[in-house]
């Protein structure tokens, strides 16, 4: 970038350099939270790749809620199964680390503001395109943070009517090219910034003792600094200090256990209540009443399971392909009690971030229904609930998810009958598949050949 | 490639990557405007921006400059120990556990409970208000701790804000004489920051040294 003499342009106010004041301003500062976003914004983009990839979203139409993402799934692979653990961790990541650097995003923009009122607004072409990716940077972390921050309140006031997973999916791509670009434009710079005064000098340095950097060619560094109210590693505390708080009045809710009760700014940090009003239940997102599900409809004396085989004719996977099913047979609740019981030790992770210690659930695996239905190593698996409606009321799971030991259809949790809010009669627990993908009310299994 | 930057203004490279991140961005563009509310999308995309940087930020740096005017104005009330921080922190913390938290705290959705999650939304404007309750509490007591302790002997090297505006460094030559290149041994850099034993008073007008590093 060509430099610019320092000296105060022809417009007022904020366009004016010495309208800027802060003395701790400067490349060094807007260095360092630089370089926490710099580590923590691949972070927050890979967990984010990886939950899109949980979701198996090219094994079939039901479970892709963005179908026109073409080039943009290239990277899609086969969700495992193994380490149980996985999608827990992945999302607590993703979620909690997001809460985590709004402050840093926020104070990074403090650091950078003059910028925005550099006059003249433009210098030559490069300087143009620098600016329009610097909307795709600044609009898109903010974008990417308010669609998630209000995701996991349920408070869907989205733009194109809510739908949360093409947004945040989509946006986060849009940021990520300009992010990419401001890194690649502003990695040298921040490395010579870094280097030019050591963090230990600066550690050790009071109030009384700070100084304004050296007038530097970006035009951060105050010409006319007010003397400073804030040492740099008082501004560095701050940030960090208002980080860790969000942090700690979170992270509870994807600890679970003790930690929860913590957990006193998250969506899930109160213990739910169970059915008699006793011991502490596990969280659910999703309540019967919610999903249009009845105590009349879940009833054992009526409800069914039934079994059937599918068929995929055609090019590919539905949409383009068509499902042909084929109906086995039904079985009762008494008739699945009767079949041979599992009991498995696994945690409930939604992709809103938090879940559950590992709950203990019994009930008929999956992998002796598939062998029941004839069809012992399916392709994948069709599962359908009572749910009315709902963009989760039909998923589907792949092969390695539908055989899998651990995978069942659980009758109960913690040693007693499921609860209508978690799924009775019957539901599906696949590991580390997303909490959405655990089929509550399950009414029918399609193993497709 | 000197014509190229002087039409351009950077290398060749830097278009490069400027062409790949936008293909990229224009791509994943064009699929969220695929979903047809394009309005509403870069109602958010420009509102984001505007909101924090036109709205957000003047807010806060004038409530910030208000505050420092009004106790300025009073000056037999100033503690010795630079107290604006103690007024700062607090509010910051709280204030971005408001951004982030809003939708519960003032129990706007309205489906939490029965739909979601079968819990409560009532508690978290009480939970709010008790953790800001909680960082005052704990920022007034450190300030406490700090006059009782430090407020005497500290008052040499006190805060330069808490010197009167007319000594304030007012003039660019004034700010940029401190622009001078230094050779930037440890040693330089130490003294400048008074790390050094014996170190002169600071002088408030002075700026950090400038560490010059190999392009």
């Amino acid at each position: 970038m060509r430099p610019k003499p320092r000296t105060d342009g022809p417009l007022p106010g904020p366009f004016r350099e010495s309208f800027w004041r802060s003395p701790i301003r400067g490349p060094w500062l807007t260095s360092v939270f630089g370089l926490v976003l710099l580590i923590g914004i691949p972070v927050m983009f890979a967990t984010g790749l990886f939950s899109y990839a949980a979701y198996n979203p090219n094994l079939a139409s039901v479970n892709d809620e963005t179908p026109g993402k073409g080039l943009l799934g290239f990277y899609l692979f086969s969700w495992p199964t193994h380490p149980i653990w996985l999608y827990r961790l992945n999302q607590g990541t993703h979620v909690t680390l997001g809460l985590v650097l709004v402050p840093i995003v926020a104070f990074k923009l403090w650091s950078v503001l003059p910028k925005l009122f550099e006059w003249p607004p433009l210098h030559s072409l490069a300087h143009l395109l620098e600016r329009i990716s610097l909307l795709a940077v600044v609009g898109g972390i903010i974008f990417e943070l308010a669609t998630g921050i209000l995701n996991i309140q349920t408070y869907y006031k989205f733009p194109q009517g809510g739908n949360f997973y093409a947004l945040h999916f989509y946006g986060a791509w849009v940021f990520i090219g300009g992010f990419v670009m401001h890194v690649a434009i502003k990695f040298p710079a921040m490395v010579r910034a870094l280097r030019s005064h050591s963090m230990w000098d600066v550690l050790r340095t009071n109030l009384a003792r700070t100084r304004p950097e050296p007038l530097d060619a970006g035009g951060l560094v105050a010409l006319r600094p007010d003397p400073p109210t804030i040492s740099r590693r008082g501004m560095l505390a701050f940030a960090g200090g208002a980080s860790a708080l969000v942090g700690l009045l979170v992270v509870g809710q994807s600890l679970g256990g003790p930690f929860r009760k913590t957990a006193l700014l998250a969506p899930h940090g109160q213990e739910m209540t169970g059915v008699n009003g006793a011991s502490p239940d596990f969280q659910v997102n999703m309540t019967a009443e919610g999903a249009g599900v009845t105590a009349a409809d879940a009833h054992a004396s009526t409800w069914t399971l039934t079994l059937n085989t599918g068929v995929i004719t055609g090019t590919g996977m539905p949409p383009g392909g068509t499902d042909t099913v084929s109906k086995v047979t039904t079985l009762t609740r008494a008739d699945l009690l009767k079949m041979e019981q599992h009991t498995v030790s696994l945690p409930i992770a939604c992709v809103e971030g938090w879940s559950t210690e590992n709950q203990t659930w019994t009930g008929v695996r999956l992998a002796d229904l598939a062998k029941m239905a004839g069809v012992p190593e399916p392709s994948s698996m069709l599962t359908r609930s009572l749910q009315k409606g709902g963009a989760f009321s039909r998923a589907v799971m792949s092969q390695a998810q539908a055989i899998d030991p651990d995978s069942l259809l659980a009758l109960q949790a913690n040693g007693a009958d499921l609860t209508l809010d978690h799924g009775y009669p019957a539901r599906v627990i696949v590991p580390d598949a997303p909490g959405v993908h655990n089929t509550k009310w399950v009414s029918s299994l399609t193993f497709r050949r | 490639m000197r014509w190229f930057s002087r039409l351009y203004g950077s290398n060749p490279l830097h278009l490069l990557v400027t062409i790949a991140c936008f293909a990229i961005a224009g791509y994943a563009a064009n699929k969220l405007a695929a979903g047809g509310d394009v309005k509403g999308i870069l109602i958010w995309l420009v509102g984001a921006v505007v909101g924090h940087d036109l709205i957000l930020f003047p807010l806060y740096a004038l409530a910030d400059r208000s505050i420092m005017t009004v106790f300025r104005r009073r000056p037999p009330a100033l503690p010795a120990v630079p107290w604006i921080n103690h007024l700062r922190v607090p509010v910051v913390f709280s204030a971005i556990l408001l951004l982030i938290w809003f939708p519960l705290i003032f129990r706007l959705p309205t489906q939490f409970q029965a739909d979601h999650t079968t819990l409560p939304t009532s508690v978290y404007m009480g939970r709010w208000l008790a953790v800001t309750g909680a960082l005052f509490l704990l920022s007034a007591l450190a300030l406490a701790v700090r006059l009782a302790v430090g407020g005497g002997r500290r008052r040499q090297d006190r805060a330069p804000s808490l010197v009167r505006s007319g000594q304030r460094a007012r003039s660019g030559q004034h700010a940029r004489s401190g622009q001078h290149a230094r050779s930037g041994q440890y040693e330089d850099v130490a003294s400048a920051l008074g790390l050094t034993s014996g170190a002169p008073a600071a002088d408030p007008h002075e700026r950090l040294p400038r560490v010059d590093h190999p392009r």
